[in-house]
């Protein structure tokens, strides 16, 4: 198959087929989920037959002309490649695992339907080579994660669902208002046409300060950080996918592509961002030693190691952008993976308060282990992935600044304090009050497997990271 | 040479068949032992690329590096032998097993790594397999395992971020290529690294781990890891830092903050060892003074005070680990390990007696045990650079002599608390036979490792010193043996006075201000892990806090300003038609005036 063709199905497999789903739902339950298992794995397979191309240095583009300069440019780049390939991987395990989770609640069509196109939005974006264009899929996944979020329609979830919603997109319009000052400046809203008539110089303050409303609001970070924790609300696999794995990555990959790969920007903003993030690391780690409820406590972990992969990026170099890269991977698995876990003690269990959990080890042997396999590889500890990522990001980083990298060392601290504390309290010592059991199969297969992949991805870390290098020289345009 | 590390881990693979298990545990040990011993003395580099940036995978076999494998391998093999008699028929014991032989591997690629990152990815995987052996102990130990892999790994984030600085400032991360000057950024370098080096040795203030480990981990753990291994593998590293990385004077900041750590980790220590009541507590507090003695040596930076500590560092491992295994003899066939309910055992396990009494010479630095020799050169060192830490160390070996007064005192001689008691099992002899005829063999024969193994490291520069043989100063020596005196006479002393073996030192513990401080530690009050726990809670609070107050503004303020907004427009629109009329005019008149302009 033609390259562009795959990378249109890609994008619009999964975010048509997704209006589909209600009507296939209609008539089969089993149809309806075997419709959403294709169109998640439909992007992952067109992703992963781009990659042999695109790493030996032959990008995929395609264009249609529109008017105003919002041409709609698909591009496939190594970054694009490499970030489509970690969202929809994780976005796959993730709906498999929501086939055993999900399946005794009601508005199961709505479900998949959002799921599906939330994962098609996500692969828009990633592939978008025009801010119009990111800036439609950007709120496309607002959306499908506003309906997900207040998926169990109570009174309060959906007050949350709406807070998320209001936050995200408040700082959405910001960011478009940023992408129109570009407009105004260049008269094109095309990434390469942009980047040409800019010329070397740096985007001004404005612009920048605007379009990262939209990013530190998208990827909860400090001050914008809270709708995250209130958003596990939702159903367990709907948190793993949006906060930790795939939407919350959305700001961290617009960074990368507006702020690394395209514009160069001011000096400060190599200071001010890695600085925000070191605030946002330490106070989200804080607050994660104090919660009690087991996914508030997992989504502020999502915030403290969000600000490791904006460090990365922020402080540039080589090795520090291949760090935040490889961290988006690691964490995704990782985080993933632990939303997943948190979601079958929930279920086992009918609570999500820590404090009236323990010594669950004995009744659910194997989420244990992966929950502890996917907090290692958090935590960063060798053998797993997420040592390769933090070493990378912190050496990147004490390279460029001090104070700001010792900083980040005591949020790596913090990590391995609340994780451990979280892991005592649910799994270990005495049992808690309620009765619990193991989740289904197809739950604890996945999180088996997300588990076993943070392992994996450490020990053959040569893979990724060859994959990541290749991005990475890319972006820096060797 | 990478095939200890394979070999473990195929065994790993094996561990599924459960009778088989001990089998190959014992010959997996036994084949990393047989290759240590070829690759002895080699000298060999293999390299491969890696990752990329910088990031190779590359192993170095050198002497000392050859060496601190070989005697890995030889515990490993001895104490397997021991554990596998010991752990027999306790749950876990399987997946104990493997985690000893993972680990054996993951020290073997630590030690042989000639790339920094290579090198802490071994190192601080260790960390996990230490929290799995620790959490295998029993119900309970998971908090003490979780202790320990807090330390430990902070620690370690400490030595990531030294390793960062150093490839930033030397510009590679291969080992024996890095030379940094201990100035600014260096410095602080050379701090993170020791950190992380010193609390893999198990050195104050990052110990407290270790007792609480004493009481909940499986016994031959601690004769492994807290005993030989992990001690090994911090004094290699920190004889690799301060020799090779880092050029460092003697007379320079970090040689005094080396010199300091060791002499109040040796003091400190051994005062704690004192008054245990507990044979396995009293000895973990004595593993982690010897650590003292090892760090005031290398850190005296003089030669004979470096080639002390290394000595040191393989006498501690044999001493010390044999120690514990017969405090496993005892706890296998009494069933406790309390000082009170034990007694009188020497003449029902007179083996086990005497490799104690052997052991306990050794470590108390009599002649003409190993600990003795190393001792001297270490005090030598020492009194060179001060005299305070001279008396520091003097003043832990009489204390060290006490307690182990006390202690054998206490389980050996005395009247038997329980009758039947009988010898150990042969194959957990044998390994603690080994290990004290090695104590002695390395005691008489001192030049064998002295100027085969730890002089070479040095390198050249060193001709006409000889380190082996009798210690040089004689004052030295004079001075040693009257504290050992003093020790026996103070303890015959506290026994004619309390009438107990176990209640001898007393005196010391219930001296005027020592009790409190005492009472203070046995509570936990001085543990810096709990005062960091504590810190953490503090902060932890403050962020949440600063969280809730970001969120107020969302939840509270937002809503409420937005209500305050939209209220005072609904009350303009009150439907009076005059009202309107004036908006109207108003909105005229100033169009008109915008319009003028």
């Amino acid at each position: 198959m033609l390259n562009s063709n795959l990378l249109l199905c890609a994008v619009f497999v999964p975010t048509i087929g997704a209006f589909a789903i209600p009507f296939i739902g209609r008539f089969s339950g089993i149809a309806r989920n075997a419709a959403a298992f294709i169109l998640v794995f439909v992007p992952l397979a067109a992703s992963a037959l781009l990659a042999p191309a695109v790493l030996s240095g032959r990008p995929v583009t395609l264009s249609y002309t529109l008017p105003l300069g919002c041409d709609f440019t698909l591009t496939a780049d190594a970054l694009a490649v490499f970030m489509a390939i970690v969202s929809s991987f994780i976005s796959f395990v993730i709906v498999l695992y929501s086939f055993g989770y999900i399946r005794k609640y009601s508005h199961l069509s709505e479900y998949y339907t959002m799921v599906v196109f939330f994962i098609g939005s996500m692969m828009g974006l990633v592939y978008s080579a025009n801010l119009i264009f990111i800036y439609l899929f950007w709120e496309m996944t607002a959306i499908a994660s506003w309906r997900l979020i207040g998926f169990f329609r109570e009174k309060t979830f959906v007050l949350k669902a709406d807070k998320a919603f209001l936050i995200t997109v408040f700082g959405a319009l910001l960011m478009l208002l940023g992408f129109i000052l570009i407009y105004t400046e260049t008269g094109s809203f095309d990434l390469s046409i942009i980047k040409s008539r800019l010329g070397p110089g740096a985007l001004s303050n404005t612009v920048v300060l605007l379009i990262l409303f939209g990013i530190l609001s998208k990827s909860a970070t400090l001050p914008f950080h809270t709708w995250l924790p209130d958003a596990g609300v939702a159903p367990s696999p709907v948190t793993a996918l949006l906060h930790a794995a795939v939407l919350v990555k959305i700001g961290v990959y617009v960074y990368a592509r507006l702020f690394v790969a395209t514009f160069s920007i001011g000096a400060i903003w190599h200071t001010v961002v890695p600085a925000l993030a070191a605030i946002s690391a330490l106070v989200s780690a804080g607050a994660a030693l104090v919660e009690t409820d087991i996914k508030r406590i997992i989504a502020y972990s999502t915030v403290s190691q969000i600000a490791f992969i904006f460090l990365g990026l922020a402080v540039g170099g080589e090795i520090g952008l291949a760090g935040a890269l490889l961290y988006i991977l690691m964490h995704g698995l990782a985080k993933g993976g632990l939303f997943l876990c948190a979601g079958i003690v929930e279920h086992g269990t009918h609570t999500k308060d820590i404090t009236k959990m323990g010594g669950l080890f004995g009744v659910m042997p194997m989420t244990a282990v992966s929950f502890l396999f996917c907090a290692f590889s958090v935590m960063g500890v060798p053998p797993f992935g997420g040592f390769f990522s933090k070493y990378m990001v912190i050496s990147g980083a004490l390279s460029n600044n001090t104070w700001i990298a010792m900083t980040f060392l005591v949020g790596a601290f913090l990590t391995i304090l609340y994780l451990f504390r979280l892991f005592n309290m649910v799994f270990m010592g005495e049992e808690g009050t309620q009765s619990a059991r193991e989740g289904s199969r197809i739950m604890v297969f996945s999180v088996a497997i997300l588990g076993a992949l943070s392992l994996v991805a450490g020990i053959c870390i040569q893979y990724p990271a060859s994959f990541v290098e290749t991005a990475v020289k890319q972006m820096l345009g060797f | 040479m990478i095939l200890p590390m394979v070999l473990g881990i195929l065994v790993f693979a094996l561990r599924r068949a459960r009778p088989a298990a001990d089998l190959c545990a014992v010959i997996a040990t036994a084949a990393n032992l047989a290759v240590s011993i070829l690759l002895f003395k080699g000298n060999a580099v293999f390299s491969r690329a890696w990752i990329g940036l910088g990031f190779e995978f590359s192993l170095r076999l050198y002497n000392l590096s050859a060496f601190i494998i070989l005697a890995m391998a030889a515990f490993g093999f001895l104490l397997t032998l021991y554990s596998v008699v010991f752990m027999r028929g306790k749950s876990g014991a399987c997946l104990f097993h493997a985690l000893v032989l993972i680990s054996l591997a993951l020290a073997n690629g630590a030690v042989l790594a000639n790339n920094l990152i290579l090198m802490l990815f071994f190192w601080e995987a260790l960390g996990i397999t230490l929290w799995g052996m620790i959490a295998v102990g029993g119900r309970h130990s998971f908090r003490t395992a979780t202790k320990a892999f807090i330390i430990l790994g902070i620690c370690d984030l400490c030595l990531m971020a030294g390793i960062a600085v150093c490839g930033h400032l030397a510009g590679t991360l291969t080992i024996s290529k890095i030379t940094i000057t201990t100035g600014g950024l260096g410095g602080l370098a050379f701090i993170f690294m020791a950190i992380g080096a010193i609390s893999k040795a198990g050195s104050m203030p990052f110990h407290t781990w270790i007792p609480d480990a004493a009481t909940d981990a499986p016994l031959p753990f601690m004769a492994i890891f807290p005993g030989a291994l992990e001690k090994l593998l911090g004094i290699y590293l920190l004889t690799r830092i301060s020799l090779d990385m880092f050029t460092l004077s003697p007379d320079s900041w970090a040689s005094f903050a080396m010199m300091s750590v060791g002499a109040i980790t040796l003091v400190g220590a051994v005062l704690m060892a004192l008054v245990q009541k507990d044979y396995k507590r009293l000895l973990s507090y004595h593993a982690i003074s010897q650590v003292g003695y090892m760090i005031l040596g290398i850190g005296t930076l003089l030669p004979v005070g470096i080639i002390g500590g290394l000595f040191h560092m393989i006498n501690n491992a044999l001493y010390k680990s044999c120690l514990f295994l017969t405090g496993g003899s005892v706890e296998k066939q009494t069933g406790t390990t309390d000082l009170e309910k034990l007694g009188g055992l020497g003449r029902m396990m007179p083996v086990t007696f005497i490799c104690f009494i052997i052991t306990a010479a050794s470590i108390s630095g009599v002649p003409p045990f190993n600990g003795f020799f190393s001792k001297e050169l270490i005090y030598d060192g020492a009194l060179e650079r001060g005299k305070i830490f001279y008396f520091a160390a003097i003043f832990g070996s009489f204390l060290t002599a006490a307690s182990f007064l006390k202690l054998g005192h206490a389980a050996f001689l005395g009247k038997p608390q329980k009758e039947d008691v009988k010898e150990a099992p042969v194959a957990m002899l044998v390994p603690m036979i080994i290990i004290a005829g090695l104590c002695i063999l390395f005691g008489l024969w001192n030049s064998l490792p002295i100027t085969e193994i730890f002089r070479p490291i040095l390198g050249p520069g060193l001709e006409g010193h000889n380190f082996a043989g009798w210690p040089a100063n004689k004052n030295l020596v004079l001075v040693t043996i009257l504290v050992l005196i003093a020790a026996v006479a103070n303890h015959l002393w506290g026994f004619k006075r309390t009438g107990s073996g176990l209640k001898a030192v007393d005196h010391i513990h219930y001296a005027p201000g020592l009790r409190t401080v005492y009472e203070k530690t046995e509570k936990g009050k001085l543990d810096p892990y709990n005062l960091g726990m504590k810190l953490a809670d503090v902060f932890a609070g403050a962020a949440a806090s600063c969280d809730k107050a970001i969120d107020w503004i969302y939840n509270n303020f937002t809503p409420s300003a937005a209500g305050v907004i939209t209220g005072s427009i609904v009350k303009l629109h009150d439907g009076n038609y005059r009202t309107y009329m004036l908006w109207s005019i108003a909105a005229t008149a100033i169009i008109i005036s915008f319009l003028l302009k």
